[in-house]
Formats: C-alpha cells, structure tokens, sequence
C-alpha cells in the first residue's frame, strides 16, 4: 500500500515533470535572458557614444592622417609607424612623466583638502555650514572656462591682484613677476585651479559620507580611549574605503586628462614645457593636422588610464563585495 | 489632373531655375557665406561690397561672418572637413600654401584676369596665393610693421627718431632715464613671443628662418647672422622692455593706450585699436608718430614681414561664379580705395599704394622692404608649433643661450617643412 502509493507518487512527479519540462525550458530561456534584453538599450547607446569613437580613434592611430587626407575623408593605413614616432618623441616621454607627476600631485592635494574640508563639515555649527556647503557649489557652479579667466586675471603679469597682494603685505617683490617663465612655479598655479576646481564635488560627497559612519563605532572606540587621529585612521576611513576608492579613480581619471586649465590660461599657445598629455594630443591633432599621431598619443593616454583605473576599481569591487558579505 | 498640371508647373519652373542662372543675375537664388576675420575691413566697406553685390543679384543672400584670428586653422581645418564650408574665405597669407596645397581652395588660375588690378597685384601677396604655379586666391591687402611711438615723450626725454638700431638704443635709454622712475614704463614694449617684430633684426643682419635647395629646406635660424641680428634685440629688449616676457602681442595696444609705453613695435591698421574710443585712448591721437624699423647701417630701414591677407573660395562652395563676383567686388578698385583711405592698410594693389596719407604713409614705405616667409605648406605648422615664439622666450627669459636656443628651432623647423604632409 505504502509502496503503491510511493509509486503512485513517483508517477505523479514524473508525469507533472514530463508535462512541465518544455515550459520549463522557455521559462529558462526568458529568466536568463530578461536581464540582458533589459539592458541591452543602454549598452546599445554606451557602445554608440563610447565604443564607436574609440573604435575610430584607434583606427585612426593606425593611419597616415593628415589635412589631405581630412579633406578627401581617406587616409593611409601605416600599422604602429605612429606610435613607434611619438615613443621616439624626446617630447613624449617629457609629457609622459610631467602628466605623471602632475597628476600624482593633484589627486593627493585634491583629496587631502577635500578630506579635511569635509571633516570641518561635519564639526562646524549648521549655519557656519550651510555657508562653507554654499561657497563649495558655488566653486562647481562655475563653468571652467570662465573660472580660469578670472585665475589669469589674478595671477597677470602686468595687472594682476597677486602680484600686488603680495608685493603689498610684504613677501617680496613680486611687481611684474611672472608666474609662467619657470614651469614649476606655472604648474604650482595651475595646481591651485585644478584643486580648487576639484575640491566641492569631492568634499560634498565625503561628508556626505562621513554621516553614513556609524556614531556607536566612533563612541566605542572613543570609550576604549583612541584618540582622534585613532577614531579616523581605524574608523572613518575603512568605513569610507569604497567611496574613497571610487573618488581616488574619478581624479585619477580627470587630472590625467586636464587640458581646460592649461589651454585656457597660456592664451592657446602652452610652451612645450606646459604640454600635459591632453595638450600633446590636441596640440598633435588639432594645430600641426597630424591626426594620425595625435591619436596615437590618445590611445597610449587611454591604455595608462585603464591600467591605473583597473588597480582601483578591482579593489572597489573587492571592497564592496566584502562589505556586502 | 490638377495634380498633374501642378506638377507640370512645378517642372517648368524648376527647369527656369536651372537655366535661368546663366543669363539673368537677378533671377540668381542661394546664400553665400563669406567668413572675414577680425578687424580687416570696416563695417562700411563690408556694407558697401554687400549693397553692390545685392543691387546685380537681388535674389542671393550674403552671409559675413567675422572669426577671430586665435583660433583660425582649427576652424577652418574643420570646415574644409566638412561638406558645405564657407563660399569666400580671408586666410592670412601664411596660410594659403597649406590649404591650397591639400586641395581645399578652387584654383583659379583661369579667372585670374577678369579679376580687376591683377596686372598690378603686390608681388608678395600674388606669391601667397600661388602654390605649384597654379593661384588660389585674390590678394585682399597687405600690412607691415614700423615702430609707433609717442612724440610727447620723445620731445620731453631730449630723444630723436633714430636711424639706425644704436640710435634706437640711446633713445630708448634716454626714454628710460626719464621715464623709468615708474614701474610699469618701457621705453619699447616687446612681448616675448612677438615672432614678427624679431624677424627683421634676423633678416637685417643678413640672417633667415630657413631656406630651400631643391626641395630640401635647411634651418637658417641659427646662422651667425640671425644670431647676431637676435642678440642685438636681445640687448634692446633687456634694457628697455618691461613687457611679460613670456607673453604675446595681443594686449599691446591696451598697454599703450594705458599712456606707460613710448615705443610699440605695430601693423598700421593698431593705431586704431590705441585711439578707439571705447577700449582706447583717443586723445592720445596727436602725440602718435611712426618711423620703419631701423637697420643696423645707419640711414636704412630693417626689411619687415609683409604680413596681409588673401580671399580664398572653397574648393567645394556650390556657388563659385557668385563667389568670384563678391571676391572680385572686395579686392577692385573701389572697394580697395576705401581700405586704405578709411581702412589705413596697404591695397592690394600698386596702382593704389599711393593713396596713403599720414601715418599709414609711414607703414605703406616701411612695406616696400618687405619678406615672407617660406613658402611652403608646411610653414603654417610651423606657426602652429610655436616654434619661432617658444625659442625667444628661451631667449629673452635667459633659459637657453642664443646658439642652443637657435639650433633646437632650427632644428625643429626644418623637420617640420620638410615633413611629408
């Protein structure tokens, strides 16, 4: 009886199996594939915005492209010839590592201040507060452009109000100093725009947050008596190590690329000492028609950004993961 | 049936379009777009070249639009790219070789003579427009350089014109004894990057940029004689220049007009922009004098770069007759009058030259010594690189010697013209 029914049983579950399975199948098929059906809009438009351009931009790496061939839509296929002539180029590797240190020193300057700026944020009464968080979106409120017009106007040869703030409170002479002649001190001014430009959006979203750092960690911490270099080496910062990881990439990704900054503020004609990577390209493309070498010189910039962007990022996913778990 | 003879209608008179374009211009339809840059002809001329035309071809539109000078090759690389770019173009003279020899500007070669003056047109800007024996454009007008200065403050310093650069030396430094006192005075104010003042103390000792064997080009940057010509104006430039030394000739005349300055290096067209009423100073007209650059041998005047401008028609406008036309309108007889009367620049032509009066006399006499630059299609990069400009701040700025300075751009100069483009 009680094998007769298991068997009965059994033959149900075979039957109603059989009878399911086809269905199964295309259920299968949908549940898999929804996801991608779903996304595909966006990955169509990401591929057509992003994908497409990179596509031609390394196809045109490969060519002899110059203004004949802009204006008669042809160019020459050369194979590596354009990036075996910029990797020669003494120029190039100048403009490698500038750009290297260049954006070394701007990603720790940008995130060093923008760290502080938020720990201020979160200290400071609510008023004081509002004011700094209005002062920060006023600064990313500024269009580039126009913001680094009004820095070369601070920083003129002739008219500017630094040179005669300065000469005023008494550092020195500094009536007709020129901040461009020695690239060091050009740098050092157009590291002070491009932090400045960076800091807001990097601040906001630190404090932003630092609300998110759970309070009982802190208290427990500080009941067990860390200081509160303690409480923010231990605490805050491995609480905001994926958002850290995430702003570290996003500035390594915008300082590697400045070009705004430079162009802007040396009148469109930089000396060779103020070629970023940015500058090297457009100057190659745009202004000596090479754009075959000009987009060589993209691309090797591209192939640097994903190497460093992938260390980043990996550790973000790590990150994340873990905290997930 | 209506519909059919609608459509027959239609037909007719699409068909009078077609053909009506070669017999009567008022029947003419379209737009021509004419690109001008900055600051090259009045407002009146422009109008007037514009109601002339309109009074032949009713029916056509004409569309000018002024560019500015900055960033003018990126535009018109980009236009030239592109399938409807403008009809007329102004391309400054150095430009023209580049453009006509990749094949973006019509050869009209054949049309030459129905253009009025071309008999007569200035050699060097009729070379401009010549690539390969073939020409691609009508001269528009033609400027050149002197030194403008101020006779209040000569007059004051115990200062005279001078006729060679050793003169120009002492006067400068009388100026500078006088003056000097304020910090912001510079007897001469030289920028650093002020490529066209500098080429006549290289071509004045006998030096050059670069020159041409075959078709081979060779650096001359670096020749003793342009090193000498550059260590001449090096020494003006240090005792009497306070001007940013890395910087460009753009904001000269706003400097000068700021009443600081006695001697600017300048085209004739800036004596404008210093008295403008609204960026300049007007009253400064009367204390204005000119004298062409001196030469080294006392009593000559240095040779200048015969800077100017040429009238291009795109290789792919669709409306290349109406363009000749508007071209021809600018660049004849009256229109050119009016250039140089109310313009105060150099006509294209010689048989007008002698229209200039006062000071843009001085300018026109100063053009007579003139040179160019190589003419090749590869100079505009050369321009485009910064080349001549990055190699004076070296100079000027004491961060290379004259001899490592001039070799590293003569180097880089010949590279660069002799480039396969």
């Amino acid at each position: 009886m009680r094998a007769a029914g298991e068997i009965g049983a059994t033959k149900a579950l075979a039957r109603s199996h059989a009878e399911a399975s086809p269905f199964n199948f295309r259920a299968a098929v949908a549940r898999h594939s929804l996801p991608y059906a779903l996304i595909a809009p966006a990955l169509l438009v990401i591929l057509g915005v992003l994908g497409w351009p990179l596509v031609m931009l390394l196809w045109l790496s490969l060519q002899h492209y110059g203004l004949r061939e802009l204006f008669q839509h042809q160019g020459t296929f050369v194979g590596l010839k354009n990036f075996s002539t910029i990797l020669a180029d003494p120029q190039f590797a100048y403009t490698l590592r500038t750009t290297i240190i260049f954006t070394v020193v701007n990603v720790g300057l940008s995130m060093l201040f923008a760290t502080l700026i938020a720990l201020l944020l979160e200290r400071v009464s609510r008023f004081v507060r509002v004011l700094l968080g209005a002062g920060l979106v006023f600064v990313w409120a500024t269009p580039v452009i126009p913001a680094v017009n009004l820095w070369q106007w601070m920083f003129d040869y002739e008219f500017g109000v630094m040179n005669w703030l300065l000469t005023r409170i008494g550092a020195g002479n500094y009536l007709h100093h020129n901040w461009f002649e020695n690239p060091l001190q050009g740098f050092s001014v157009i590291t002070v725009i491009v932090v400045w430009g960076a800091i807001p959006f990097l601040a906001i979203s630190l404090h932003a947050g630092l609300t998110q750092v759970p309070r009982e960690l802190v208290e427990a911490a500080q009941i067990d008596g860390a200081r509160a270099w303690q409480v923010f080496r231990h605490v805050t910062v491995p609480t905001l190590r994926p958002l850290l990881l995430v702003l570290f990439s996003l500035s390594t990704i915008w300082d590697f690329g400045v070009f705004n900054q430079v162009w802007v503020l040396l009148n469109q004609r930089p000396a060779q000492d103020y070629y970023l990577m940015a500058v090297f390209s457009f100057q190659e493309s745009f202004r000596v028609s090479q754009y075959g070498l000009g987009s060589a010189v993209a691309v090797v910039m591209i192939a640097i950004l994903v190497v460093a962007t992938f260390l980043y990022v990996r550790q973000t996913v790590r990150s994340i993961n873990e905290g997930g778990a | 049936m209506v519909t059919a003879i609608g459509l027959a209608a239609a037909l007719v008179v699409a068909a009078c379009g077609s053909t009506s374009q070669a017999i009567n211009p008022a029947d003419q339809t379209g737009t021509l777009t004419v690109w001008l840059m900055n600051g090259s002809a009045p407002q009146s001329v422009v109008d007037g070249v514009n109601a002339d035309f309109k009074a032949k071809y009713p029916n056509v539109i004409v569309n000018v639009e002024i560019q500015q000078w900055s960033n003018v090759t990126t535009k018109l690389d980009t236009a030239f790219a592109g399938s409807a770019p403008p009809d007329v173009m102004e391309l400054g003279n150095t430009l023209v070789a580049k453009y006509g020899y990749n094949g973006a500007l019509a050869d009209i070669t054949g049309q030459k003579s129905s253009f009025q003056n071309s008999g007569t047109w200035l050699q060097s800007l009729t070379d401009s427009c010549t690539v390969s024996g073939k020409l691609y454009c009508v001269p528009y007008y033609a400027g050149s350089r002197a030194v403008i200065y101020r006779k209040d403050m000569f007059a004051a310093a115990g200062a005279t014109v001078p006729t060679s650069m050793d003169e120009m030396l002492a006067a400068g430094q009388k100026l500078m004894t006088k003056y000097g006192s304020d910090p912001n005075f510079s007897a001469l104010y030289f920028p650093g990057k002020y490529w066209y003042a500098a080429a006549p103390f290289v071509w004045d000792f006998g030096g050059d940029i670069a020159t041409q064997s075959g078709s081979q080009w060779s650096g001359a940057i670096n020749s003793s004689a342009s090193q000498q010509g550059l260590s001449v104006l090096q020494n003006l430039v240090s005792k009497l220049s306070r001007a940013d030394k890395t910087g460009d000739e753009l904001k000269q005349d706003q400097a000068f007009a700021q009443g600081h300055i006695a001697m600017i290096i300048a085209n004739g067209w800036e004596v404008g922009v210093i008295t403008d009423k609204k960026s300049g100073n007007p009253s400064l007209l009367p204390n204005l004098g000119a004298f062409p650059i001196p030469s080294h041998v006392a009593g000559q005047t240095a040779p200048v770069f015969l800077g100017g401008s040429d009238l291009g028609i795109a290789a792919k406008s669709q409306h290349q007759a109406l363009a000749r036309e508007w071209v021809g309108l600018l660049g004849g007889t009256k229109y050119q009058s009016q250039m140089v009367t109310v313009g105060g620049v150099i006509p294209n032509t010689t048989s007008l030259v002698t229209l200039s009066s006062g000071l843009p006399a001085i300018f026109a006499a100063a053009a007579k010594n003139s040179r160019f630059t190589p003419n090749s299609p590869n100079w505009a990069n050369v321009e485009s690189s910064n080349v001549l400009q990055n190699m004076l701040v070296a100079i000027f700025t004491g961060r290379s010697s004259i001899p490592d300075a001039t070799k590293a751009a003569s180097d880089k100069i010949a590279t660069i013209l002799n480039a396969s483009s």
